[in-house]
């Protein structure tokens, strides 16, 4: 006997389109980014999204083992999602699985082609994505995180790249899926762009959408996208505004 | 394409990717230029904008090695004819032990080293990724005796020595000590006593967290007068 039960919500979305959680369908969860947070990683940021709490770390470039993983034109990126047994409502085996495998490669996928590898042949860079709490959307929370973490570890980059989901919940599309949506929604499509080109460097679809709803759902997806992107652009000033007012305040 | 123009301040924090100038200028360090022209940031940093020049002044980042630069390494391994040395850097550095005739050029004495031992060395050469070739076989450098070592972050070296030395002349006079900078952001320090050296990490750290503010110097120099009155 399972120790918790999942309720499906009798409805998703109303007629007038308010969601389970009450937003409107183009309206995301709130989100807060901070940077630098961990003392020991090169680079690192926490991603607060909704429910989601996730920690990125980026190690790097910095020396690789085991040594024949070496590629001596550009660096190696590794990516490692992982998710800690307490972030699910039942406990979670530690420990990869498909599914998490999967999205490390997603990510990395997502994530390289903003780093310009070829700067630091024959290192690596390790990005870790720690989802300590889970609530729908931590593939691409993961992705801001993880790219704020790069971009903290002083790692040239192309631009950074900023994340969100997309769905279907009956004829709404909606912005950033919520776990009930996630769970009994229509269509689920995470996409990640490096910016500022907006080039997709992730898009994944679950489930299914005319080619109309499709179009909407990218033109929803790029405009989140577009507003994380400012986000993730603030996290990542704010603490040297916070030193220079402080510095000044004193002087 | 459109006219040239300047699309940041002058020492502005700037993230990766971000516009920050286009037409006719020069690539600085760590910008690039995007296919519709428009020069860009590379990394996190201060827009650092000179006449025609368009840089980027890093504000984190490893550090990798230069031709002709002086580090600070620690003897991480001895294997038959070569030293191997840790610089703090993806790459690890390499002493060749001089062998048959090229030991009458060198002075020996110089590579009686230890697992261990700290070394002030210069980057002879470097192909940007596997061999990366240090010598110590030069005035000055070679095993440091004593003394003390701190750590900034490589980015953080050029604020520590400042323009035309002035900040690590700062740095010496009021803290009394000797104080050798090296470009990996290690840095050996033999101070009087525990104090002044107490004093010059706190003033390290200072230069590492408020180095994108103007009038650092001064705020240096002011910190470490207070420090060390009593």
């Amino acid at each position: 006997m399972p120790l918790y039960v999942e309720k499906k919500p009798e409805v998703l979305i109303t007629e007038d389109g308010v969601r389970t959680d009450g937003r409107k369908p183009y309206e995301m969860r709130p989100v807060r980014m901070t940077v630098g947070i961990l003392d020991k990683a090169d680079g690192s940021a926490f991603i607060e999204w909704g429910g989601n709490k996730i920690l990125a770390a980026v190690f790097g470039p910095r020396e690789v083992h085991p040594k024949h993983l070496v590629l001596p034109d550009k660096a190696l990126v590794r990516t490692r999602y992982n998710m800690a047994p307490f972030s699910t409502p039942e406990r979670k085996r530690p420990g990869p699985d498909r599914r998490s495998v999967e999205l490390s490669k997603v990510i990395r996928e997502a994530l390289k082609p903003a780093i310009f590898v070829e700067n630091y042949p024959g290192s690596v860079i390790d990005i870790f994505i720690e989802v300590l709490r889970s609530d729908a959307g931590t593939r691409v929370a993961g992705v801001n995180a993880a790219s704020l973490a790069l971009a903290n570890a002083g790692i040239a980059m192309r631009g950074l790249v900023a994340a969100c989901a997309v769905g279907r919940v009956g004829d709404f599309v909606v912005c950033d899926p919520n776990h009930d949506e996630d769970m009994w929604g229509d269509a689920d499509m995470p996409m990640a762009m490096l910016m500022e080109a907006e080039e997709i460097t992730l898009l994944q679809t679950d489930g299914p959408m005319t080619e109309e709803q499709f179009r909407e759902a990218l033109k929803l997806g790029r405009n989140s996208i577009r507003f994380l992107y400012e986000m993730q652009k603030e996290a990542l000033k704010r603490p040297y505004q916070v030193v220079e007012r402080s510095v000044r305040g004193v002087v | 394409m459109s006219e040239s123009a300047i699309l940041v301040k002058n020492r502005e924090v700037v993230v990766p990717g971000q516009p920050l100038a286009r037409g006719r200028f020069k690539l600085g360090r760590d910008v690039f230029r995007d296919e519709s022209g428009i020069i860009r940031a590379k990394k996190l940093g201060l827009a650092d904008i000179k006449e025609d020049t368009v840089s980027v002044v890093p504000l984190s980042g490893a550090y990798i090695p230069k031709e002709g630069d002086i580090v600070i390494g620690i003897i991480s391994r001895i294997s038959g004819s070569t030293i191997i040395v840790d610089i703090r850097s993806p790459y690890q550095g390499v002493i060749p032990i001089p062998r048959g005739r090229a030991t009458e050029r060198v002075d020996m004495r110089k590579y009686n080293l230890k697992l261990g031992d700290v070394i002030l060395a210069k980057v002879k050469a470097f192909d940007g990724s596997s061999s990366l070739l240090l010598t110590i076989d030069m005035e000055g450098l070679g095993k440091l005796e004593g003394g003390y070592i701190l750590e900034v972050e490589p980015a953080k070296v050029p604020r520590v020595i400042g323009k035309r030395q002035s900040m690590l002349t700062i740095l010496k006079e009021k803290t009394r000590s000797d104080i050798i900078v090296g470009n990996n952001g290690r840095i050996w320090v033999r101070s009087p006593s525990l104090r002044e050296l107490l004093a010059l990490e706190k003033a390290l750290r200072k230069i590492e967290t408020e180095s994108h503010v103007s009038g650092l110097s001064d705020r240096v120099s002011s910190f470490l007068t207070q420090e060390l009155s009593d």
